[in-house]
Formats: structure tokens, sequence, C-alpha cells
């Protein structure tokens, strides 16, 4: 290191020989102070010099004085610094050598290409069926991407497939009613064409949700799209398929239930994405254990009966009653001006050079708060009688949206969410010209992100036995 | 690397086959047995190039099936370490690219790609340099370096570095001129 430092500055040749009377006495000075000195190692490095040196040509004596000039000035600034840089430089040049071992593929090491057995890191089979990846590299990748991802102004989007965009069934399970959906594709009702499929080698059937083709493209604009479903893989990839026939959206960021970490739980630590710049859309909040904060809730899809059913509702469904989602009003389009709503907030902020500082769960979180803003609630037998109000999921829900939840009348009160119209309190908010709404209000205000018309939530008298 | 080299194998023929062209049979059933299979030894049998020698067939007991030891030349294709490979690009994403050279699967993972290229999402993801003048894309092909490799039984994987002299993209069927 010396050595070249030396060589490459250029000394004028006029200077050189009043240069070299110099060197000549600090060598003395040095060898003189070398010969006292306690310190071993400084002992060495200049026999290591000398010895070198007496072995290589002679002619470079001036080189060696003007090295020794060089080590001289250095020591004067810093104690002992040739033995520290030394040291230095040989750590420097064994983590060079040695691989951190970033991730492999097959027993491979993807960096230095070595075998390695240890089955340590991230398995992401999603990608390649063999890869597994070390959590520094993750965390190096997902920093590496969010710069490029900012770059094109977007975000990741992580979507469920089962109720969230589209519902599937057996064939086994349609029912009689629901027969004039088994005809082929070209004789169904103008409404279904282009989005029910009959899948016979899967023996499966998949409606679309309505607008689910043009939320993707709209979504893509603004997005990085993950697929995340515990379904199997193999039920995944035809899902894509028929999401995105072009493989435009997703690519191979399909995540089935293989690729979970852990047992019925959904984890962003597969996804590739920085968890502050993930939004998620979900019917099932409780596999996103880790994650509630990304999670946007999505009112489920049923189209086929045997959904219904499967959730516990009776009611006909859609496809019984050969009615679908609006296309306009729907879940999807709602979610998807809520998800551009999130993206230009979250973007066009005025402080530009925090970008990366920013995180889109709060985001979320204010976007949420603005739906229920202003609304004071009183709940009336909505919540068991020794339960504690705070912790019920409305009550919670109802603070998420913004409002301000109390257990008693005051003046202030907006709203009562009641069961029954012949509470104290729901007589008092009739009284008193309150809205008196059922819970449905909250839990639909959450769904759509939009608070909805009071008048439509009216409040039954409760009949007495 | 591509070897030509002889190899032997134990041919099992159905006695309906015996007859004025049983050699014709053996033949193609050898080929169709062999090509295009990988054993970790050799690598890669890529095709048949002539029979050596048919070995005295011994009767199976009990099946009435005919084991006859046959040697045949044929070519083998098996990557070693250190060695250049010309390849086509199958997929690319964040973690670097997929490319297949015939058979073999490699993988070059970012590290090994050039610092100055960088990933690109989008419609079709990439690595390109700053200047955009090189692009690595699925379908392009690429001249890489093989510096690992994992044989097993039916398969070789490769990892691949791009990270040298002369490496890199050599052709891009997308561009125009």
């Amino acid at each position: 290191m010396q050595m070249s430092l030396t060589a490459d500055s250029p000394v004028p040749s006029s200077s050189t020989s009043s240069g070299d009377d110099f060197a000549a006495l600090l060598d003395a000075e040095l060898d003189s102070a070398s010969d006292v000195s306690p310190d071993p190692e400084a002992d060495e490095v200049d026999e290591d010099e000398d010895s070198g040196h007496d072995s290589a040509h002679i002619s470079d004596l001036e080189r060696i004085k003007r090295r020794k000039v060089e080590v001289l000035e250095s020591t004067g600034h810093q104690q002992n610094p040739t033995s520290d840089g030394e040291e230095a430089e040989v750590s420097a040049s064994l983590e060079k050598d040695e691989c951190p071992h970033p991730g492999c593929i097959g027993g491979l090491c993807i960096r230095c290409g070595k075998k390695m057995d240890d089955e340590s890191g991230v398995a992401f089979g999603y990608i390649h069926k063999n890869l597994r990846l070390a959590n520094e590299e993750i965390a190096r990748l997902r920093e590496k991407d969010l710069k490029n991802l900012f770059r094109h102004k977007k975000l990741y989007l992580v979507l469920d497939l089962d109720h969230t965009l589209l519902n599937s069934s057996r064939l086994l399970d349609i029912t009689e009613e629901e027969g004039y959906l088994r005809c082929p594709q070209e004789n169904l009702p103008d409404a279904l064409k282009g989005s029910l499929y009959n899948l016979h080698f899967m023996h499966m059937m998949t409606k679309l949700r309505p607008f689910v083709h043009t939320f993707l493209k709209e979504a893509s604009k603004l997005f990085e799209m993950y697929i995340y479903t515990m379904g199997e893989r193999a039920y995944a990839i035809e899902m894509a398929k028929l999401l995105d026939p072009g493989d435009v959206y997703f690519h191979s960021r399909v995540i089935a239930q293989g690729d979970c970490t852990q047992r019925h739980q959904k984890g962003l630590d597969v996804v590739l994405g920085q968890e502050s710049a993930v939004l998620i859309l979900d019917d099932t909040e409780s596999v996103w254990g880790k994650h509630k904060e990304n999670l946007i809730l999505m009112e489920r899809y049923h189209f086929f009966a045997s959904s219904c059913r499967q959730f516990g509702f009776n009611c006909k469904s859609l496809s019984q009653e050969r009615s679908d989602e609006s296309e306009t009003d729907g879940a999807l389009a709602t979610i998807l001006r809520v998800l551009q709503k999130i993206h230009s907030i979250f973007f066009d902020s005025a402080h530009e050079e925090s970008l990366l500082n920013r995180d889109v769960r709060q985001v979320l979180k204010t976007v949420k708060k603005e739906v229920l803003k202003g609304c004071r609630v009183v709940f009336s037998r909505v919540f068991p009688t020794q339960f504690p109000a705070e912790n019920h999921q409305l009550w919670q829900m109802a603070e998420q949206l913004g409002a301000t939840c109390t257990t008693e009348i005051d003046p202030s009160v907006t709203h009562v969410v009641s069961l029954d119209a012949g509470t104290k309190k729901s007589r008092w908010a009739t009284r008193e010209k309150r809205f008196l709404v059922s819970p449905k209000w909250i839990e639909t205000a959450n769904y759509l992100w939009q608070k909805q018309p009071e008048e439509n939530f009216p409040v039954n008298l409760e009949t007495k036995q | 690397m591509f070897f030509h080299i002889v190899l032997e194998r134990n041919m099992q023929l159905h006695p309906r086959h015996f007859g004025r062209d049983l050699r014709e049979k053996l033949v193609s059933k050898l080929m169709k047995d062999v090509e295009g299979t990988c054993s970790g030894r050799h690598g890669f049998i890529v095709a048949i190039t002539g029979i050596e020698s048919v070995g005295k067939g011994l009767i199976r007991e009990g099946t009435g099936f005919v084991t006859f030891p046959v040697k045949y030349q044929c070519v083998v294709f098996r990557p070693f370490k250190g060695e250049i490979l010309e390849a086509v690009v199958t997929m690319v994403n964040k973690m670097g690219f997929f490319a297949e050279a015939g058979p073999v699967q490699i993988f070059v993972s970012n590290h090994l790609i050039p610092d100055d290229m960088e990933f690109q999402s989008g419609d079709i993801p990439n690595y390109t340099t700053s200047d955009g003048s090189v692009k690595i894309q699925k379908d392009n092909e690429v001249r890489l370096k093989i510096i690992g490799t994992r044989v097993d039984a039916t398969e070789i994987f490769c990892i691949g570095t791009i990270k040298d002299d002369f490496l890199g993209v050599i052709s891009d069927p997308s561009a125009t001129t």
C-alpha cells in the first residue's frame, strides 16, 4: 500500500536531492527510535522492510528512504498506524475471500457457487423450487428494490384470491338452481361471459369478481402486485392465468400455501418488499396476525351457493338470484379508489426527500380515520353487559374509522348504534333527533371506506316474547 | 463441454422383437431410453452416434425378457466449473436471472451481474446499464462463466457469472438494428 502511494505521488526531480537529505536524517531518527521502541511490532515492520529490499533490487534506495519518511510522518499523526493499517488490510482481504453465502439455490451458493448443505434462511419456493435466502440478503434486496420501486412511483400490493378477487366452487357442489352455469361459454348470459370459467380438469368452477380486470389494470400502474393465497400452488397458478392471461401483472410473484413459513398464517416474510410499503387486500383478517396494519379488509365475495353455505349464510347466493355485484360500485371499484387515494397521499406529500422514511401503514391509518371523523358514537345493547366495551371489535372498528366512542349519553353524541329501538339510549336519540343506526352502519363504512347514509341502517323495535 | 465417449448399457428386450431386425429394435429402444437423459457422472447424453458392440443376450428367468449388454458411442454434454457457456435467458427477476444452455439450467444472481446493471421491473423485467446501452431480458443470449455445478441423477444445475471481461449479452433478438 505504501509502495503504491510513493510510486503514485509525483515528486519533482529537482527537489529529490534535498528530500533525500531530509529522508536520511529521518531515517537515522527512525532507526534509533525503533531501537529503543518497546513496541515489538514496530521493530518487525522495520525488519520486514529491510530484508524485503535486501533481496530485491538495490537500486531503489531512494524509495526505501522515502518510504521511511512516510512511515515517520504517519507515525507522527497517529500511534503506530503501520501495523493497524496492515491488520485492517488483512482482515479486509479475508472478508473478500470469504463469501457470506447470501443464499443458495439447489444447494449452491448464489454468489460463490460453492456447495452448501445447511437449510438456513427463508425458502422462496415460488421464485425457484430450491431457492433459499439469508435474512441479510432479503433485507438487502428489499432495500434495493424499494428505491427502484419509488423511482417508478409504485408500492407493493398483496392480493388474496378466494372471496377477494374471485369465487370458486367444486363442480360437485353446484346446486340444481345454478345448473344454468354449466352450459358452454357461448351460451352463458352476457353478464357472465368472460368472467365465469368452467375448469373441468380441476373439477372447479370459478367466477371472477366484477370489475377485477379493470382493477388489476389500474392497480398495476400504482403497485407491484403479488398473489398470496392459502390455496394450493396448482390452483393459484390456474387462477393467475385467468386473472392475468398476458402474464404482465404477476410474473412469478404467486405465493401459495406451500410457501408460507407458518401454518395457517400468511406472512410478508416471503414477499420481497419492505413492510412499510406493502398494502394487503384480503377478506380474512386472522391470517395476517403480524401485519394487520398493512391490511385492507375486503367484503367477502360469495357468488356460488356452496360458498355461502361454507360461511353459514342461509340466504340465496348471487348465482341463485342470477345477479352479481355492481361493476361500477362494487367492492373492487370502491377499494381501487381507496388505493389510489393512499397512493397519491404517499407520493404527493410536500416533503419529497423523506420518501424512504415514509410508512404506508401510517397513511392507511390516516385515510381510515377520515371516514367517520367528527362522529361521536354511543352503543346500546350491542355489547354483552359484562363485556369491557373498549375491547369490542365494533368499538375498535369505530375508533379506527375516526369516530369517538363513549359509554354514556351526552349532548355531543351524534350517533347511537343500537340493535333495539326500544332502549333508553335509542329513545333518547329519537327524541333528540340524533342518528339511530344499526351496527351494520359501522361495518359497511369499514368495508367501503365511506360514511354511509344513516337512513339506510334503521333500527327496529325488538319484539318481546 | 462436449465429449464423444463410449458407454455401456444393459438393454432388456421383449421376445416379440426377436427376429431379423432385432438389432434395429435394440438400437431404437436404446435411443429412446438414453438420449436426453442425464447421468451424474457423464452429464447429458445428447445423441448416440454409433454402436460399438452388442453382447450375448441373457434370458431372464421367469419373464422371457432377454438382456443384451450394448456398448455405444455418444456425445455427452457436461458443464464444468470455470467453463464459458452461451445460454438463453429464460426468466429475469430481482434476484438475478435464469438461463438455459440446452438442458442445463443456470442461475446468475444479481451479485454476479456487473454493478452498473440495475434491475428494472415492468412488463418485461430486465437488467439495464445506467446509459441503457445493454439490456438483459428474456430470450436474450448471454455468455457466462460457470462458477458452481450441482449434478443430480436427472438434472444439472449451475451457478454462473457475467461479472468478468467479455461476458454478458451477445445477442438481443428484440433489438431492431
